[in-house]
């Protein structure tokens, strides 16, 4: 009869799992229902609930310094004035938005309003969280063109807010002090692989000319498709491409620079963290260039004031880089008040005096009104910026995303590839499990449709 | 039913003594632990069958749960390698870190349970690390420690060492996140402080006038005496070392090439950055079965070797 | 004499330990005081500091000062603080000391709720505050620590409290107590140790519980410290100077009270009526 304590905490543990298996329809159910309890919660916390016509409140939540925060509930300020909606808002830090967005998501209490980012937005289209905004009227401030080129399956689900493009930042100041000649404008991709390899020569001891490019997807996707070949996923998840000889070619460049020591060892290039003033690959001083963005140049710029400059990314014969927004403004599917918050997103990008508001705090306006307003007062980081997106535009591709269901295949790719770096996995293996995961998450996205 | 354990054990060592029923006093029972059974009801149950069903279903987060049976767990034993890669490196790190940390704590317990000059200043001193274990700045600190130009390779150049990039490289990322995670040893020695302060003056008095030497005292005193709170230790430390997250998360985010790809930050990374929050649950139910069978173990052991001073010994 | 070779031996074994134990904090202190440029340098102590890295920083917005968020923080600490001593020497007491039916079961229970990952219930958790209402307040952050969120603590005291020995009950239940008087008057005095550990460590722990911060306040002027933190940093603007200033200044309120706390051990417990 004497029970004891371990034998109780076994048989309970067998006792819950049964009792929760036979139930397992209807714990189903339930989360249903919860799922629409939370609907109703936050209905009721925006105070919306039986208010059909006419919206008096809005919420919205957007990621960003505090300099942006700062402008955005100017704006917003603004808008409340001329409308008389009064807002919500929350604002966040980039890591915060993004742990905390999902579980709004999942339990259906998004924001009205929410700034979004192209690095996720595919996901959260896929799961029918974000409205369709093509019935926005964007004529005279963003090409049709542009807007075409953001749709996903042919709908708008953000609007654009800022120019964004694709590039290259290098130590201008210190290759120069090495008597190195720059990096010219239109450089392809074996003109990038041979100034790696002069320029090293000419470099100190531990100093490199180019980073190690080989785990970080983006780079082999820009090789691929400005090579000619199809990008390594479409938008919506369903087709998948590598390209063998493209990414043996890729990846056997590197893996003969990293032998010779044309680039930093692989512990090193692993231990980088860009924009940590003490890990970052260029502000630490030990590699000349490394990937930057119109709207990520600046930062690089307040690490190493007066030595950076710009260049495109390498060339293939169709080009390379990319020119497009890659911070919308988006708006919840399920919001109760979906027209007061298509015309507030509209205002927020065409609006003179919200952009006057929003000055330069989410990168170059889209409105080109907006921009050659703000123009005359940009800082030394934002007109880098806007040096990077003029290089980078004519030689643009296409910009690609993360595809939905693809966030796996991008953190497989780099940890395999890692393996590759320092010697454990052949190239020719890595090729293997790199094609099979990518095809069979695409069979999966194509089994949910 | 004859209970061959209950048998051959005195009665008064089982966890809880049960004599008669009379002894049992229900609502006084009931009303002590009624704060924890409420939460329990209100805030564990719901939370904690749902993951249990969202086990059987692909569910992508922010969209609704589809039921697809065992397929999870079928996919988790049969195809799925970072499972496997993620179980290796967890094992390790819990075989390694729970008595090296166990072991340090205890030691350093004992050093700071004494009378002397400044001890309250050392005392915080050595706690100090424990400290930032969860402040923002902590990956800043922890890679100036141990990165290429860190601090820990300046040291080691001292005696003509070259230095490398311990958290960037495959062989050592592992061992550096143990030596973090021991570094960080101030929560358990608190435990232990505790207990040791908690064992009656009286009994080394009592121990002394018997001529007991110190090493004698320390093996028939203060072990048996701090036995329930090693206990404690071990029990806690076995089940957070095997839901470590923060530095896997925070340092290494799992890399590189998967040395450090902890349980609980394989878990974290499917339910959040991949959207697969059903596979995430059944990740989470395996790892509470692997969890819980130790627990029992360590409970069925804990019969041989911890002494209850309510238990009646002697 | 004789003795004191010996302790300054042990003196400076101490100070050597500490020493090795506090290093970050003087490379923290240093990158706190620097210009971004110059912390790439492996130099510990910047040329000239930059003291407006703490004034700046300090001023967090136009509106709110991190003023406003140390005494949020505080005050939703003393309320967690509260919560987990009464909470865990109440139960803990009910589980140690008093038999009651299907006692085994729930202890079980107990525990076995400590072993599933914290990351598959935080939705469902998420959903069940929001359909009461509590999103943007303090409840979902306060309230677990009065309901036993935190099984480690209960545990912790039943263990404490049974390496006391029995013979305390039954003298005080011969002069007459009742089962709250064994807990109130016997049992809680002698457990002061353990329930220090669990204040210092509800204190730290919850100090800096970002993810439950970040899901559960919205507006800034409820912020923690630990979420003003984060604002610090952007994707890929990070204002690292007043960053890590901040930071420093966020663990003093910890670090004072594991001081304080840390002296109950010292002290130690009345022991009279244990038997020696």
């Amino acid at each position: 009869m004497k029970k004891t304590w371990s034998k109780s905490l076994l048989f309970l543990m067998l006792a819950f799992v049964l009792v929760l298996a036979a139930c397992g329809n209807n714990g189903g159910n339930a989360g249903g229902n919860g799922g629409n309890g939370g609907n109703g919660g936050d209905a009721g916390n925006g105070g919306n609930g039986g208010n059909a016509g006419g919206a008096e409140e809005l919420t919205m939540m957007w990621w960003g310094p505090e300099e942006r925060h700062k402008a955005t509930l100017e704006a917003i300020d603004i808008y409340e004035e001329q409308t008389g909606i009064s807002f919500q808002t929350e604002q966040l830090s980039w890591d915060g938005f993004w742990q905390k967005l999902p579980t709004l998501a999942a339990s259906k209490s998004m924001t009205d309003v929410l700034q979004m980012d192209a690095a996720y937005i595919n996901d959260y289209v896929a799961r029918g969280t974000l409205a369709d905004l093509s019935d926005i009227d964007l004529t005279g401030v963003v090409d049709d063109a542009v807007i075409e080129n953001l749709k996903i399956n042919g709908k708008l689900y953000g609007l654009p807010i800022s120019q964004n493009a694709q590039g290259l930042a290098y130590n201008k100041a210190e290759l120069e002090a090495n008597g190195i000649e720059l990096p010219k404008e239109g450089w392809t991709w074996e003109e990038y692989f041979e100034w790696g390899r002069t320029a090293k020569e000419k470099l100190p001891e531990g100093k490199y000319a180019i980073g190690d490019g080989a785990s970080a997807w983006d780079w082999i996707n820009w090789y691929q498709t400005g090579n000619g070949a199809d990008p390594l996923f479409t938008p919506d998840g369903l087709e998948f491409n590598l390209d063998k000889d493209l990414f043996m070619e890729f990846h056997q460049t590197f893996a003969d620079m990293r032998e010779q020591g044309i680039v930093p060892p692989p512990e090193k290039t692993l231990s980088f963290l860009e924009n940590d003033p003490t890990a970052d690959p260029m502000a630490s001083g030990t590699v000349m260039t490394r990937g930057a963005t119109t709207g990520s140049v600046s930062a690089l710029e307040t690490m190493m004031p007066g030595q950076v400059a710009v260049i495109n990314l390498p060339v293939g014969e169709e080009g390379g880089g990319w020119a497009q927004s890659t911070i919308f403004l988006s708006v919840s599917a399920d919001t109760p008040n979906m027209e007061e918050s298509k015309e507030f997103v509209k205002w927020f990008i065409t609006d003179m005096e919200a952009g006057k508001a929003l000055g330069m705090t989410r990168g170059i306006p889209i409105s080109p009104e907006v921009y050659a307003e703000l123009e005359p007062n940009m800082t030394t980081g934002d007109k880098l910026g806007k040096e990077l997106y003029d290089i980078a535009v004519p030689h643009a591709l296409p910009f690609y995303a993360i595809a939905a269901g693809f966030t796996e295949w991008v953190d497989t790719y780099e940890s395999t590839m890692e393996g590759v770096m320092f010697g454990q996995t052949s190239i020719e293996d890595a090729y293997e499990q790199m094609n099979e995961l990518g095809n069979r998450i695409a069979e999966q996205n194509a089994a949910k449709q | 039913m004859a209970d061959i354990t209950a048998a051959s054990k005195p009665p008064g060592r089982g966890f809880f003594r049960r004599k008669k029923t009379s002894d049992e006093n229900n609502l006084a029972g009931y009303l002590f632990i009624s704060p924890w059974l409420l939460g329990f009801l209100l805030l564990t149950v719901w939370p904690v069958t749902q993951s249990f069903y969202l086990s059987f279903t692909d569910y992508p987060l922010i969209a609704d749960p589809t039921w697809i049976g065992g397929a999870n767990y079928d996919r988790i034993f049969t195809s799925d390698k970072t499972f496997i890669q993620s179980l290796k490196v967890t094992f390790t790190f819990v075989l390694i870190v729970v008595p090296l940390k166990l072991a340090f704590s205890l030691i350093v317990a004992m050093l700071l349970n004494r009378q002397m000059k400044g001890m309250s200043i050392y005392r915080t001193a050595i706690y100090f690390p424990s400290l930032i274990g969860a402040s923002v700045a902590v990956s800043v600190l922890w890679r100036n420690m141990f990165g290429v130009d860190g601090y820990i390779n300046g040291v080691l150049q001292w005696f003509g060492i070259q230095g490398m990039g311990w958290i960037s490289h495959p062989d050592t990322a592992l061992g550096t996140l143990i030596t973090l995670d021991t570094w960080q040893f101030g929560s358990t020695m608190v435990i232990f402080l505790a207990g040791l302060k908690q064992i009656p003056n009286e009994m080394y008095e009592a121990a002394s006038v018997d001529g007991a030497s110190k090493i004698r005292k320390f093996f028939s005193i203060t072990l048996p005496m701090l036995s329930p709170v090693m206990f404690f230790n071990l029990v806690l430390e076995i089940i957070q070392s095997f839901q470590m997250f923060t530095a896997a998360f925070v340092i290494t985010q799992g890399g590189p090439v998967d040395s450090t790809y902890m349980y609980a930050y394989f878990l974290y990374e499917k339910a959040f950055r991949h959207f697969q929050m059903g596979y995430a649950s059944a990740l989470a139910w395996i790892l509470l079965v692997i969890v819980a069978i130790l627990t029992a173990i360590n409970f069925l052991a804990s019969r041989y070797w911890v002494f209850y001073e309510s238990g009646g010994k002697k | 004499m004789r003795n004191l070779y010996p302790r300054i031996g042990n003196q400076l074994l101490m100070m050597l330990f500490s020493f090795i134990m506090l290093y970050p904090v003087f490379w923290w202190i240093g990158a706190s005081l620097k210009t971004i440029p110059e912390m790439s340098l492996p130099t510990i102590w910047p040329s000239e500091p930059i003291w407006a890295n703490y004034t700046e920083g300090w001023q967090f917005s136009e509106k709110y000062t991190f003023a406003q968020f140390f005494k949020n923080n505080l005050v939703m600490e003393f309320f967690n603080v509260i919560g987990g001593i009464i909470c865990s020497s109440l139960v803990a007491f009910g589980f140690a000391r008093v038999k009651f039916k299907f006692q085994n079961v729930l202890f079980a229970v107990l525990l076995v709720t400590m072993m599933l990952p914290l990351q598959v219930t935080i939705v469902p958790q998420y959903i069940l505050y929001n359909t009461f209402g509590f999103i943007d307040s303090y409840v979902p952050l306060i309230l677990p620590h009065f309901i036993g969120g935190n099984a480690f603590f209960i545990f912790l005291v039943v263990q404490f409290i049974r390496g006391i020995p029995r013979d305390l009950d039954e003298a005080a239940k011969i002069d007459g107590a009742s089962v709250f008087g064994i807990y109130y008057r016997v049992i809680l005095p002698l457990i002061k140790p353990a329930l220090v550990t669990v204040a210092i460590f509800t204190f730290i722990w919850s100090w800096d519980d970002f993810f439950a911060q970040v899901l559960y306040l919205s507006s800034v002027e409820k912020f923690t410290v630990g979420l003003a933190l984060r604002m610090f940093i952007d994707q890929f603007d990070i204002q690292w100077g007043q960053l890590l200033a901040m930071s420093l200044l966020s663990i003093v309120p910890s670090t004072i009270i594991f001081f304080l706390a840390q002296k109950h051990f010292v002290e130690g417990i009345a022991t009279t009526g244990l038997k020696g």
